[in-house]
């Protein structure tokens, strides 16, 4: 098997497939490498972990067919290292060679016959425009937990009801929530639980994406984005009744600029060192921000800002807060909150389809 | 234990036929009778090794070495350098990591978080491939063998799996069920286990420990 590809496209795509290949169960040393498959002048990249499987694909110069898994890492790392211009990869039993200009580089391919067989999907896909995607997965999937110690928290929940479809993700600290507009993306009723790390996977290459085709099947999803296929394994597990932690309404509600909530929040946080929260102060027409690190020092800063309700004094941790703030659309941030032990939710002003919803922390 | 340097020739005859050329060589005896031929390098893994239960014929210049497969395993002493022998007594097994012998024994305390009804019989339930984490009954007083893991894997669950087979060997025990237990269990593993008809329970750690975080948590 030969192939002939440009080095920015061929170490394009080999890093986009081996992604996939992190081989984090160490169940087989094969899975340490990316497949390679050749056929009708196309190449196809192919890297799993059996939990979540990225292939691309990448029309190239050839007349051959055949197949081959070689290692991920280094292959891409090589490619990457070439001189700009074209690459040839030439592929037998025993071994790559790979050739750019003066440079040529040998390396022993992974048993074939040892990686696993990946099925096609199984379900008609549907299509959904890759902005609005992108731009619920940027608000949404942050919100997920990174701790495998609660698996169904490492999900992100995607959930068809009557009114339409809810992105929802939480870390039992927060809970990040956006509403999509009904298309033809779910029945009524239908929920599936997607790891948060395939979508980042998917929220990565949607930048450039006019659209998307999912495939949502029993037991794993299949999201299509140009020429590169993201299948992940669907999380089974209850998802935690989220709708009811949020409150009705709030008697407490300020409204600030969201850009200068982001910039006092970075200068603050250099104050809130550990896990010192940052503080709020909610008062007639101003919002403070405080931090103090016992020993360090402290800082506070004051924002103009538009509040309604009792004078009171909320505590964050800052990194979620800023995460918040970041997250929400339009130029204000509305901050409602109940009392200094209750959730707080954080909304764009005039942006209703997301809120994100967080816990407090207890301060003296 | 018995060590013997020595220099030697040795050739494996069974599936395959394997000859190692005359050189220097570590011959370990153990006590249970499995018997590995080291040369000076290579970490842990032996050049040709026979596992226990074999025979060992000792012939003064040359050891024969079968297993109950009629496989056979010849030495050839051209030269001893060294022969000593050693008795190491009981082996304390291999310590877990802190947080799973910790799991353990706070399950041991509540077994009932694993499953309603479970009661203790004993840690560490020794059988003669090693010890079952936790034995217990369950609530209809049927046997329930129990592995726990920080993380659930795939290896974990063939670990289980080997103790069952042991202890089906003791009627005493009756019907023995497996649970495969772990912080987090990988869906390979579920899979795997539930196949074979374990149960699958994943726990809190931090909640076993009693832990109130000092942060307020949405649920």
């Amino acid at each position: 098997m030969k192939f002939r590809c440009e080095r920015e496209i061929l170490a394009d795509v080999l890093a986009t497939a081996s992604r996939g290949a992190t081989n984090s169960g160490g169940t087989s040393p094969v899975l340490s490498g990316v497949r390679l498959d050749v056929a009708d002048g196309v190449l196809t990249v192919t890297g799993t972990d059996l939990e979540l499987t990225i292939r691309a694909s990448v029309p190239v110069g050839s007349d051959s067919t055949g197949s081959a898994v070689v290692p991920a890492r280094l292959t891409a790392d090589i490619v990457k290292s070439l001189p700009a211009g074209s690459v040839e990869v030439e592929l037998t039993d025993e071994q790559m060679m790979i050739r750019a200009q003066r440079s040529e580089f040998s390396v022993r391919p992974l048993a074939l016959a040892d990686y696993p067989t990946l099925g096609e999907p199984s379900t008609e896909p549907f299509t959904v425009p890759a902005a609005d995607m992108a731009d619920a997965l940027r608000q949404v999937v942050r919100a997920a937990s990174p701790d495998e110690g609660r698996v169904v928290l490492t999900g992100v929940l995607i959930a068809a009801d009557d009114d339409g479809v809810k992105l929802a993700a939480t870390d039992s600290y927060r809970l990040a929530v956006r509403d999509l507009p009904q298309g033809s993306l779910m029945r009524s009723g239908d929920q599936v639980l997607v790891p948060a790390r395939a979508l980042n996977e998917v929220q990565r290459l949607l930048g450039s994406a006019e659209e998307m085709r999912v495939h949502l099947g029993e037991l794993d999803a299949v999201f299509e984005i140009g020429d590169v296929r993201i299948t992940t394994r669907l999380i089974k597990g209850d998802y935690p009744n989220y709708r009811n932690l949020i409150p009705a309404s709030y008697p407490n509600t300020v409204t600030v600029g969201r850009d200068a909530l982001l910039e006092a929040l970075r200068r603050v946080r250099i104050l809130a060192q550990g896990t010192t929260p940052v503080r709020l102060l909610l008062g007639a027409d101003q919002l403070q921000l405080s931090a103090i690190t016992t020993d360090v020092g402290e800082a506070s800063e004051h924002l103009d800002a538009s509040y309604s309700g009792d004078e009171m004094t909320v505590a964050f941790n800052p990194e979620y807060l800023a995460a918040g703030v970041d997250a929400v659309a339009g130029d204000e941030v509305v901050i409602a909150v109940i009392d200094p032990m209750k959730p707080a939710v954080l909304r764009g002003a005039g942006h209703d389809e997301y809120l994100y919803l967080l816990m407090p922390v207890r301060v003296p | 234990m018995r060590l013997v340097i020595a220099r030697c020739s040795v050739d494996y005859a069974g599936r395959l036929s394997a000859h190692l050329p005359e050189a220097v060589r570590l011959i370990m005896v153990k006590a249970d009778g499995c018997v590995a031929i080291h040369a000076d390098g290579g970490a842990y893994k032996p050049l040709n090794w026979m596992n226990a239960p074999n025979t060992l014929a000792d012939n003064g210049d040359h050891w024969v070495v079968t297993n109950p497969k009629d496989e056979t395993l010849t030495i050839r002493l051209h030269e001893v350098l060294s022969d000593t022998e050693q008795e190491f007594g009981d082996d304390p097994g291999l310590s877990k990591d802190g947080v799973e012998a910790h799991l353990q024994e706070l399950l041991a305390a509540a077994p009932e978080v694993m499953e309603d009804g479970l009661r203790l019989v004993r840690r560490e339930y020794p059988t003669a491939i090693g010890p079952v984490d936790l034995l217990c009954r369950d609530s209809a007083d049927q046997v329930v063998a129990i592995e726990v893991k920080r993380r659930g894997e795939i290896d974990g669950v063939e670990q289980l799996t080997r103790y069952i087979e042991r202890l089906h060997h003791d009627s005493s025990l009756g019907e023995v069920r497996g649970m495969f237990v772990a912080q987090v269990i990988k869906p390979q593993a579920r899979v795997l286990a539930e196949s074979r008809g374990f149960v699958c329970v994943e726990v809190d750690y931090d909640a076993l420990r009693g832990l109130a975080p000092d942060e307020l948590r949405l649920f």
